[in-house]
């Protein structure tokens, strides 16, 4: 039966996960690919999600992706807006890479996997179509688990166990929540779990280690949207600010604040893409996120008047002092209120800044999806989730976050006990899942939950669906 | 099984059963063995200070299996919980589940008792009421007796 664990048809494999066979742990988000082995702390192979375009070659590698000199570059990503996959080409190709590039030794000779990548794409995918069965293929002594979304289709679902069992030749294979690895990881196997990435922003009930699906709420006001936010601030200044990334400078000197900027560019030969460049400016985007950017911590709101003291609490910010961030030309400039301007959307649309997108509505921000979220759950379990607040992703890593998020929760929920548990580590609030996926897949009882290649053959691939709920 | 692939061992229901039938128990701790296999009874008593109970689960321990490193642990326990209602209509008795998983326990201990959690619940008939403790708070009598009566008990 498919629903039975595979010790039921064969004797249990102790090796899996132990000294011998290590499961690899796969956990790919939009903005990056996270690949380790199940025990370790953290994952050996931290890869951009993104990947290059030139000519006829498709590039792989954290390096080249960010080479200018290559001809008329064009960086893309498999990831659809929403973080699952779009397209399984690349997808399979980047991942393939991830892996076998850290984490294992594959033999030498195949250019396919010796991390040079110069003839990925097309050609290298026919080599295995045309000799499935003579090739060696790089996990066949590597259980697989690969965590997914909530909202992750079936179809995906199906094309990821058809992937690592054809492609990569996996033994056993396993699909995890990654909302599910952070609630367990934080010790909770009921937790509401918030999760804000890079594409989008999550809010998910779980109990007993399961989601419940109603409660499942989305939305885009995540790390993208707020780079996109900054993108506004940057136009709506004066003088504008224009972001030129780090490759088109080759020299600069200081310059006062506010000063235009002293520096040499260099110049190409070949073009430069649009999305080469706006990946690029992506960068100084994040540092500037990690510097300067800060959510109004609360009580309140930001256009609002302070709970005690009734002045707005904007013009309180307004006398605190605010941050200087220098960009790559050397121009730079002091950041006052405008540093928490450009976030305070995630909880109050109206405050939103203009962007080309159409603009976000109240039931996107975190509080409405917190709000929408618990709401579909039976009122016995509301206490227990509002209690057990799980916050994951990078963008959580904005100062002043769980502050605000804690100030909004509880008024939404005043008289319910609200805590939030969030990872003071940096690593393990972006790796959370990857580290619940890692342990998870380290346990010597895992075995038994591991799909095997035997059921995939017998069941096709389907079986996930039964087996990884 | 459990999502992790821990096993309950037989004694857990018996053990249980004595707690919830036979009143021979007032609470049990339950553990993952050291090698996060099998969730089996550690401590079953009939002390009912609540006091003694909670410093159990305070003092706790896991060992990570790959370091052998020693921190906090997290514990499941079953307690049989007996409070007066406010409004003197009497006494309730509820069998609480507590899944006790501290905040500065490893996170290999706290990702297998998470993942092996829903075995044991499976397994045991008859749970009038179950919580999460994170911190010691969590498990204070009066923090514990609001939950467990939902603010119906006298105090
Ligand atoms: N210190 C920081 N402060 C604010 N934002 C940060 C910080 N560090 C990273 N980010 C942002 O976090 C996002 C990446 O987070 P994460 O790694 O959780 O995303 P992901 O899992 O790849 O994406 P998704 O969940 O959308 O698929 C990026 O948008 C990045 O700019
Ligand atoms: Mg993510």
């Amino acid at each position: 039966m498919a629903s039975q664990p595979m010790n039921s048809s064969m004797p249990p494999n102790d090796t899996y996960g132990g000294d011998e066979i290590q499961a690899i742990i796969l956990d790919a988000g939009y903005s990056s690919v996270r690949a380790g082995f199940a025990g370790e702390d953290t994952p050996k192979s931290f890869f951009s999600s993104s990947y290059g375009v030139t000519g006829n070659r498709t590039i792989f590698s954290d390096e080249d992706i960010h080479n200018p000199l290559l001809p008329e570059l064009e960086i893309r990503n498999p990831m659809s807006k929403e973080g699952i996959v779009e397209d399984w080409d690349a997808a399979t190709q980047l991942w393939e890479h991830a892996i076998t590039s850290r984490l294992i030794r594959t033999k030498q000779g195949d250019p396919r996997k010796n991390g040079l990548n110069d003839v990925g794409g097309k050609d290298g995918v026919d080599v295995d179509m045309d000799a499935p069965d003579e090739e060696e293929k790089p996990l066949e002594e590597h259980p697989l688990l690969i965590t997914e979304t909530a909202w992750n289709t079936s179809k995906n679902r199906e094309k990821a166990i058809e992937i690592a069992m054809e492609n990569w030749g996996v033994p056993a294979f396993w699909l995890a929540r990654n909302s599910v690895m952070a609630s367990f990881a934080a010790g909770k196997a009921t937790a509401l779990v918030i999760d804000l990435g890079a594409s989008t922003a999550s809010v998910i009930c779980i109990h007993d280690g399961l989601i419940l699906k109603k409660s499942v709420q989305k939305s885009p006001l995540a790390g993208n949207w707020v780079s996109s936010q900054i993108r506004s601030l940057f136009g709506s200044v004066d003088p504008k600010v224009e972001v030129t990334p780090h490759f088109m400078i080759s020299s600069k000197t200081p310059v006062d604040a506010g000063a235009p900027a002293q520096a040499t560019y260099q110049k190409f030969e070949n073009k430069i893409t649009d999305s080469f460049r706006a990946s690029e400016e992506e960068r100084v985007l994040t540092e500037f996120k990690e510097s300067v950017v800060q959510v109004y911590p609360g009580p309140g709101r930001l256009h609002y008047p302070h709970p005690v003291n009734g002045i707005l609490n904007l013009e309180n910010v307004k006398m605190s002092p605010g941050r200087v961030f220098e960009f790559p030309d050397g121009s730079n400039q002091m950041w006052g209120v405008d540093r928490m301007r450009i976030v305070e959307g995630l909880f109050d649309e109206k405050y939103a800044l203009p962007t080309s997108e159409p603009p976000i509505t109240k039931a996107q921000t975190i509080p409405e999806m917190v709000r929408a979220s618990v709401s579909a759950v039976d009122v016995d379990l509301r206490p227990a989730l509002l209690a057990n607040i799980v916050v994951t992703g990078g963008t959580t890593l904005l100062q002043g976050f769980t502050d605000r998020l804690n100030w909004e929760i509880s008024s939404l929920f005043p008289s319910a006990r609200i805590k939030i548990t969030a990872a003071g580590l940096t690593s393990e609030r972006r790796f959370g899942s990857w580290v619940g996926g890692s342990i998870l897949g380290s346990l010597g009882t895992f075995h038994q939950m591991w799909i095997s290649r035997k059921e995939y053959e017998e069941f096709g691939a389907s079986v996930v669906e039964k087996r990884c709920k | 099984m459990s999502q992790s692939g821990a096993s309950i061992a037989p004694d857990c229901v018996t053990t249980f059963n004595d707690l919830k039938l036979n009143k021979k128990y007032k609470f049990i701790i339950f553990k993952l063995t050291d090698d996060y296999k099998e969730i089996v009874v550690e401590e079953a008593s009939n002390e009912g200070d609540w006091e003694v109970f909670r410093e159990k689960l305070l003092q706790a321990e896991s060992k990570n299996m790959k370091t052998g490193k020693v921190t906090k642990g997290p514990r499941y326990a079953v307690y049989d919980f007996n409070y007066d209602l406010a409004a003197g209509e009497g006494s309730r008795s509820k069998i609480t589940f507590i899944a006790w998983s501290p905040d500065d326990a490893g996170i290999q201990p706290k990702m297998v008792y998470a993942s092996s959690k829903d075995a044991l619940k499976r397994a045991l008939n008859g749970l009038a009421v179950e919580f999460q403790g994170n911190d010691t708070d969590d498990i204070e009598y009066q923090s514990v007796l609001t939950k467990v009566s939902k603010g119906l008990a006298s105090s």
